[in-house]
C-alpha cells in the first residue's frame, strides 16, 4: 500500500522560495535551456514520501503557516536607497530574490516618496513616531544633502568647492553626532533610522535654499529661512522627543535645532 | 562528448556589476587631469559609488550568487539583519565564473579605494579623503553584508542537511515497521 502523500515530518528550515516555487510550479518541470540560475525549477521538498520514488513534484505539501515570514517592510537598498531604496513593503520575502530589477527600482523609489511624506508633511502616522520611519532608507537623505550642498555651492560666488565640501561634511557629520547624542542620552533609537530621519528633515531647508538662490533679497531670505527652519524642526520634533526620556527632551532637541539654525545661517550668508 | 566550457551565465549583470565600480574608480583617478572643480569630482564619484552599491546589493547579489541582505526594524523597535538565500539546489547550480567575478571584484574595489585613501592621506588632502572614505565605506558595507549572508546560508544548509538525515532515518525505520 503506497500512498502518494508527502508528509513533512519536521519543520523545514528551507527558505520560503521553495514553498512558493512548489506551489507555483505544481507538477511542471521546465527544460534546462529556459532556466535562469536565479530561478531554478527546484521541486525537491525535504519531506519523505512513502512511495518508492524519492522525488515527488510539488504535491502541495501542507506547509505550516507558521513558517511563513510575516510581511515586513522592505529594507533599504543597501543603502540601497535606503538606504537603498530603502525599505518598501512587500508581500513575501521570497519574491525579492527573483523579482525583476525594474520592480526593485520602483519599490525603492516609492519608498523614498513615502518616507518623505511621512516625515515632512502632516499625517496621522506622526502620532506613533517609532512606527512611522520603520522602513528607513538613506537614498533620500543622500539626495537632499547633496542637493543642499550643490545649491549652496551654486549660490556662492567664490570658493565653490569649499562651500560644497563644508556643507556636505557639516550635514553628514552633524547627523551622525546628533544620533550619537541621542544614544548617549540613553535614548532608544536605531542609528540608521535617526540618520534617515535627520536627512529627510532637510527637505524644507532644501526648498528654502532653492528659493534663496533664485531671489537675492535679504529680507525675503530671512523670512524664507525662518519658515523652513521652523518646518524642519517641527518635522524632526516628534521622532526625536519620543526617543528619549521626557526629562531629557530638551537636551536631545536643542542640538538638532542648533544644526538647522547653522544651516539656515549658511543659506542666508551665501552671496 | 566533451562538456562545453562554462561561460558567464549572466554577462549583462556581470557587466553592470563591474561597470559602476570601475567607472567610480576611473573617474576619481582621471578626473584630476580634466576637472578643476572638486564639487564635480565629489558628486559624480559618490553618485557612481552609491549606484554601484545599489546594483550590487539588489541586482548582482541576487542574480550572480543568489544572496540578499537587508536591515529592518521589527515591532519592538529593534534593528534586525535579515538574510535571504536560494536553496541548496540553485546555489549549487550557480555559475562558478559568475560568483568568482562577484567576490573578487568586490574585494579588489575595496582594496583599490583603500590604497587611494592612503595616497590622499599622505598628500594631506582632506576633501579627497572624504570622497574615498564614503566610497570605501559603501564597498565595505556590501562586503560585510554579503559575507554574513553567505555564512547564514551555509548555516541554514547544515541545519537542513542534518534534519534531512535525521528524518530520512526516522521514516525509513517507520516504513520498515509499517510495510505490510
Amino acid at each position: 500500500m503506497s500512498h502518494n502523500d508527502t508528509v513533512p515530518l519536521y519543520q523545514s528550515s528551507q527558505s520560503d522560495i521553495d514553498e512558493i516555487e512548489n506551489m507555483m510550479n505544481g507538477g511542471f518541470q521546465s527544460g534546462p535551456g529556459s532556466v535562469l540560475p536565479a530561478r531554478p525549477p527546484s521541486p525537491i521538498r525535504p519531506s519523505i514520501p512513502v512511495t518508492s520514488s524519492p522525488f515527488v513534484q510539488s504535491n502541495l505539501p501542507p506547509l505550516a503557516p507558521a513558517q511563513k515570514v510575516t510581511p515586513v517592510p522592505v529594507p533599504p537598498a543597501g543603502s540601497g536607497g535606503s538606504e537603498g531604496g530603502k525599505a518598501m513593503g512587500f508581500g513575501s520575502p521570497a519574491n525579492t530574490l527573483t523579482e525583476p530589477v525594474w520592480e526593485t527600482v520602483k519599490r525603492d523609489v516609492g519608498r523614498i516618496g513615502s518616507n518623505l511624506k511621512l516625515v515632512v508633511f502632516p499625517n496621522p502616522n506622526r502620532e506613533d513616531p517609532g512606527k512611522a520611519l520603520r522602513d528607513w532608507d538613506l537614498w533620500g537623505p543622500f539626495f537632499f544633502i547633496v542637493f543642499l550642498g550643490l545649491t549652496l555651492s551654486w549660490s556662492a560666488s567664490v570658493k565653490k568647492s569649499e562651500v560644497f565640501a563644508v556643507a556636505f561634511a557639516l550635514l553628514a557629520a552633524g547627523a551622525v553626532i546628533l544620533t550619537l547624542n541621542v544614544l548617549l542620552l540613553g535614548g532608544h533609537i536605531i542609528f540608521f533610522q535617526s540618520l534617515s530621519l535627520l536627512g529627510y528633515c532637510l527637505f524644507p531647508l532644501d526648498v528654502g535654499a532653492v528659493i534663496c538662490m533664485l531671489k537675492d533679497n535679504v529680507i525675503l531670505k530671512m523670512i524664507v529661512v525662518c519658515v523652513t527652519l521652523a518646518w524642519s524642526s517641527w518635522a524632526a520634533y516628534p521622532f526625536m522627543s519620543a526617543a528619549v526620556n521626557p526629562r531629557r527632551k530638551a537636551l536631545a532637541l536643542y542640538p538638532v535645532f542648533l544644526m538647522y539654525v547653522s544651516v539656515g545661517f549658511l543659506i542666508i550668508a551665501i552671496d | 562528448m566533451q562538456a562545453p566550457v562554462e561561460n558567464y551565465a549572466n554577462p549583462k549583470t556581470c557587466l553592470f556589476h563591474v561597470l559602476f565600480k570601475g567607472a567610480a574608480l576611473a573617474f576619481y583617478i582621471l578626473s584630476a587631469l580634466f576637472f578643476n572643480s572638486f564639487v564635480i569630482i565629489f558628486v559624480v564619484t559618490v553618485l557612481l559609488a552609491a549606484l554601484d552599491f545599489w546594483v550590487v546589493k539588489n541586482v548582482s547579489g541576487r542574480i550572480l550568487v543568489g544572496l540578499r541582505w537587508w536591515n529592518e526594524i521589527n515591532d519592538l523597535g529593534e534593528s534586525v539583519w535579515k538574510f535571504e538565500s536560494l536553496d541548496q539546489e540553485s546555489l549549487a547550480r550557480m555559475n562558478k565564473k559568475d560568483s568568482w567575478l562577484f567576490w573578487w571584484t568586490l574585494y579588489l574595489a575595496a582594496a583599490a579605494w583603500f590604497i587611494l585613501g592612503v595616497f590622499s592621506l599622505i598628500r594631506f588632502q582632506a576633501d579627497y579623503l572624504l570622497v574615498v572614505g564614503v566610497c570605501l565605506s559603501l564597498n565595505v558595507a556590501n562586503i560585510i553584508g554579503f559575507t554574513k549572508c553567505k555564512k547564514d546560508a551555509k548555516k541554514q544548509l547544515q541545519q537542513f542537511a542534518s534534519q534531512t538525515i535525521a528524518s530520512r532515518f526516522q521514516s525509513t525505520v517507520q516504513s520498515a515497521f509499517t510495510l505490510v
